[in-house]
């Protein structure tokens, strides 16, 4: 590992360790108003009779709502400054970095999730580098994240990234 | 919705346009329990952050590119693997286009490969792949 003066050691030695587990039930009222945000309609999400059509047990989660459904609550005062939460990600502080963005996700789907599932997440921190970039330079962390549901079986795994810049 | 015999490289998904507004990005905030001020406190996005405008969510732009993949899918194809880059921030009131392009073919899988991409105008916001399960057309293969 290089010497980064924007990479705090606490959070360098957090590498390749969990940084946050999290179950959750997937609900489809919640799905269905993510859904609905998104304007995607989709009869999948909403049909019953639909979805049964198409094989399916029952209307679905659509797939990038999983990552959602094991959110738990965050208590006003352990917000950041800038309104997040590092819950889900491990809390990991960059204060020398501290504007943060999404940087990519890349996720499998391995299996359809059903209201009432109840999702269990792991979440690994992958690595933590400092890079250059165009506009100077910034951190870039990737997380690996399994879903599990409540009979151990795997519906989804990705590795997302997250850029901190000063 | 498109059967795995009929996609060749090069097909090009029906183009998703949309204008998202600062309703819609609440709303997606709420639904994603966000409450990170860059996506709805104006004054905060401009002092504290430099930019000339709250910031449309990443996931919420992903959300549109996976839209426009299971829209083109329908109910019998299925979304495999999907991976986007933030490349570019977007703000509301402006146009944005999400759309793919096959990439490959995987016969024995029965599995496409696209490359999808979030933009506004020629601007590449969203890069991304994407591996989609289609089904045959049947009595094509027993």
């Amino acid at each position: 590992m290089t010497e980064s003066d924007l990479i705090p050691p606490e959070v360098a030695d957090r590498v390749g360790t969990v940084a946050a587990e999290a179950s959750g039930h997937v609900v489809r009222r919640d799905w269905q108003r993510w859904a609905v945000a998104v304007d995607d309609l989709n009869p999948l999400w909403f049909d019953p009779d639909e979805a049964r059509r198409h094989g399916y047990d029952d209307v679905v989660c659509p797939p990038l709502y999983l990552q959602y459904a094991v959110l738990g609550v965050t208590p006003l005062a352990e917000l950041r400054a800038d309104g997040s939460s590092g819950a889900v990600s491990g809390n990991l502080a960059f204060p020398r970095a501290p504007k943060r963005m999404a940087g990519g996700e890349t996720t499998t789907f391995h299996l359809p999730a059903y209201d009432g599932d109840l999702i269990h997440m792991v979440r690994t921190i992958a690595s933590v580098e400092e890079k250059q970039g165009r506009s100077g330079r910034f951190v870039l962390v990737t997380w690996r994240t399994s879903y599990r549901n409540q009979h151990g079986r795997l519906v989804a795994e990705a590795e997302t990234s997250m850029i901190a810049r000063p | 919705m498109p059967y795995f015999d009929d996609v060749a490289v090069g097909d090009r998904l029906p183009e998703l346009a949309v204008v998202v507004d600062e309703t819609q990005m609440f709303l997606f905030s709420a639904a994603t329990y966000n409450a990170h001020r860059i996506h709805y406190d104006k004054d905060w996005a401009r002092e504290r952050e430099g930019y000339p405008d709250v910031l449309v969510q990443g996931p919420l732009q992903a959300a549109l590119l996976a839209r426009a993949v299971t829209d083109w899918l329908g109910g019998d194809g299925r979304l495999v693997t999907f991976s986007v880059q933030n490349r570019a921030v977007a703000h509301p009131g402006e146009q944005l286009t999400f759309g793919g392009t096959v990439t490959a073919l995987h016969g024995d899988a029965g599995l496409v490969d696209l490359e999808v991409a979030g933009r506004r105008g020629e601007t590449l916001l969203m890069p991304g792949t994407a591996t989609v399960s289609l089904p045959r057309r049947p009595g094509e293969d027993g």
